[in-house]
C-alpha cells in the first residue's frame, strides 16, 4: 500500500498540485466571498488533471502488472486524494484565520470562515468522495461522468447550506453570528463534519473496492 | 516441472470467445504463441496474468494456481506488453526506482548489468527509447526481480530485422540454464523458426496445435499438384488456393498418402498459419 501511495505521488501527481493548496487557499483572503468555492477549486482544477493523468499514462496496467492487490489498489488512490483533499482544506483554514484578522469589522453575508463552516466543507468533500470513487471504480478509468456527479452533489450540498445560512436566522446566528465565538459549538460542527468525512470516504472505499474486484483490465 | 500450465481456459464475449484454450510450457524452454491478429493471443496472456475474469479454466504458474497466489507468483513472473508504455516521459531512473520496491527480490547489480549489456542509459525519458529499447528495458526489469517466467505480448513486432535477431539471441541465452521460460506471442513467425522450442498456435479462440517445433510442422504437408489431383484429396484439405497450375493446399499429414503422387512438403509456420486462416474464414 505504502509502495502504491509512492508510486501515485511520484509519478502520477505533478508536485504543481501539491503547491496547488497554496495557491487557491489564497483566494480565502478575498473579504466576504462565498468561501465553499476556495474548496470547490479543488474538484474542478485538480481532480480532473490528476485522473487525466493517471489515464493518459496507462496506470491501470501498469499498476495491474505489479505484484499488488485490487483493494490496495483502491486504497493507495483514495488515499492520494484524500491527503490533497485535506492540503486543501487545511491551508484553506490557515488562510481563514488570517482574513479574520485581517478584515475584524467585515458584515459577513455569506458564511465566514470560522471552525464551523470548515465542518460544512468536510461534509461537502465527504459526499463528493461518496459519489466519485465508487462510480469512477465502475470502470476505473472513465472519470468524466463520475467527476461531474460528484460535483454537481457537492455543489448541490453548497448551494443548500449556504441559502439556508442566509434564510435561517438560527443558522446565520450559529455560523455567523453568536454562536460564531462559541467555541464548543463550532468544534463540535467541525469534529461532526470530520465524522461524516471519515464515514462517506470509508464506505466510498467498500464500494468501490467491491466494483474493481468486478473490473476486467484491458 | 511446468513453468506454465493452462487447462481449459474459457472466456465468453459477445463478438468473440475463447474455447477450452490448455496448453503446457516445461520449465528452461521458449514457447511460441502465433496467431492472426484477433485470434485470442492477447486474451489469453490476459487470462494467463489473471487480468480478466474466467469463465472456466484454471492456470498454473510453477506449480501453483495463479487465482490463489497471484501476488507470490508476480513476483515470479515477468511481462510485457510490446514494450513500456506507461509514464513515457519519465526517465527510466524514476520509473525503477517505483517499480523496484515493489519487488522483494529485487537485485541492483543484476538490472544495472542488464542496463550496459543491453547499452541503455537511465537518465533517458522512456518516450526517447526505440522500440527495441523499450522491449530490452522491459526485459531488464523483469529479470532483475528474478522472473522466472517471462510472458511476452508481441515483443517484437514494430521492430527492424537487426533488432528482432538480437532480441531472440538473449531470449535464447536466458533459457540456457534451465531456470527461465518464455512464453512469447508473436504473428512473426520467422521469429518463432529461429528461436522457439515450442510452438502454440491459436485460432479464432481455439489451440489447433500446441507441440514440439519440429513435430509441429511435421504434421502437416503442403500439398502442391494439377487440378485432377485437388479433386482426389479436395474433402481432406485443410484449405488450399487455386493458381493457373493446379492447387497448393494444406493436409493434416495423418489424412495424406505418400503414394497418390502428390509433391508434398513440410510448409513453414506462416503457410501453416494463413491456410487455418483460409480455413476458418471460409467456415464463416
Amino acid at each position: 500500500m505504502y509502495n502504491l501511495l509512492m508510486k501515485d505521488l511520484k509519478l502520477g501527481v505533478n508536485p504543481m498540485f501539491l503547491v496547488m493548496p497554496l495557491l487557491m487557499g489564497a483566494l480565502m483572503l478575498v473579504p466576504g466571498w462565498i468561501y465553499f468555492i476556495v474548496v470547490m477549486y479543488f474538484f474542478w482544477i485538480t481532480i480532473p488533471n490528476i485522473f487525466a493523468q493517471f489515464r493518459a499514462q496507462n496506470d491501470l496496467l501498469f499498476t495491474t502488472m505489479m505484484p499488488v492487490t485490487k483493494p490496495d489498489m483502491v486504497k493507495a488512490r483514495m488515499s492520494v486524494i484524500v491527503i490533497l483533499e485535506i492540503l486543501h482544506i487545511g491551508t484553506a483554514m490557515i488562510y481563514g484565520l488570517f482574513t479574520i484578522r485581517l478584515y475584524p469589522d467585515l458584515t459577513y453575508y455569506f458564511f465566514a470562515p470560522h471552525l464551523g463552516f470548515w465542518g460544512l466543507c468536510f461534509i461537502m468533500v465527504a459526499i463528493f468522495n461518496l459519489f466519485l470513487f465508487p462510480m469512477y471504480y465502475k470502470t476505473a478509468y472513465k472519470y468524466g461522468p463520475a467527476q461531474m456527479t460528484a460535483i454537481a452533489a457537492a455543489v448541490v450540498f453548497a448551494v443548500i447550506a449556504q441559502w439556508v445560512g442566509i434564510q435561517s436566522s438560527y443558522v446565520s446566528d450559529l455560523f455567523n453570528g453568536s454562536g460564531a465565538d462559541n467555541a464548543a459549538i463550532q468544534t463540535s460542527i467541525l469534529a461532526a463534519g470530520i465524522v461524516i468525512f471519515v464515514a462517506s470516504t470509508w464506505i466510498a472505499y467498500r464500494i468501490s473496492v467491491a466494483r474493481f474486484q468486478r473490473v476486467e483490465i484491458q | 516441472m511446468l513453468a506454465l500450465d493452462v487447462r481449459n481456459l474459457t472466456k465468453v464475449y459477445p463478438n468473440f470467445q475463447l474455447r477450452d484454450v490448455s496448453f503446457q510450457l516445461e520449465k528452461g524452454y521458449i514457447m511460441g504463441f502465433i496467431g492472426a491478429n484477433g485470434a485470442g493471443k492477447t486474451t489469453t496472456i490476459k487470462s494467463i496474468l489473471n487480468m480478466l475474469h474466467l469463465d472456466g479454466g484454471e492456470v498454473r504458474i510453477l506449480g501453483k494456481n495463479m487465482a490463489e497466489h497471484e501476488l507470490e507468483l508476480k513476483q515470479e513472473i515477468g511481462f510485457a506488453f510490446g514494450g513500456i508504455d506507461f509514464y513515457t516521459r519519465s526517465k527510466m531512473k524514476t520509473l525503477t526506482d517505483v517499480m523496484k520496491r515493489f519487488y522483494t527480490h529485487w537485485n541492483d547489480d543484476t538490472y544495472y548489468s542488464y542496463l550496459s549489456r543491453f547499452k541503455l542509459d537511465e537518465n533517458k525519458k522512456i518516450v526517447e527509447l526505440s522500440t527495441g529499447m523499450r522491449v530490452k528495458y522491459s526485459l531488464a526489469l523483469a529479470l532483475s526481480h528474478g522472473a522466472k517466467l517471462l510472458i511476452l505480448d508481441e515483443p517484437t513486432s514494430g521492430l527492424d530485422p537487426v533488432a528482432r535477431d538480437d532480441l531472440l539471441d538473449i531470449f535464447q541465452e536466458l533459457v540456457v540454464d534451465g531456470e527461465i521460460s518464455i512464453l512469447f506471442s508473436t504473428h512473426i513467425t520467422s521469429d518463432l523458426e529461429k528461436c522457439a522450442d515450442f510452438i502454440t498456435f491459436i485460432e479464432n479462440g481455439r489451440i489447433i496445435h500446441s507441440s514440439e517445433k519440429e513435430e509441429f510442422k511435421e504434421s502437416y504437408r503442403l500439398l502442391n499438384g494439377s487440378e485432377d489431383q485437388l479433386n482426389q484429396v479436395k474433402d481432406r484439405l485443410i484449405s488450399f488456393k487455386k493458381n493457373s497450375f493446379g492447387f497448393t493446399g494444406l493436409i493434416r499429414s495423418q489424412d495424406f498418402d505418400p503414394s497418390s503422387g502428390i509433391k508434398a512438403a513440410t510448409p513453414s509456420l506462416e503457410e501453416i498459419m494463413i491456410y487455418f486462416a483460409k480455413m476458418e474464414a471460409a467456415h464463416v
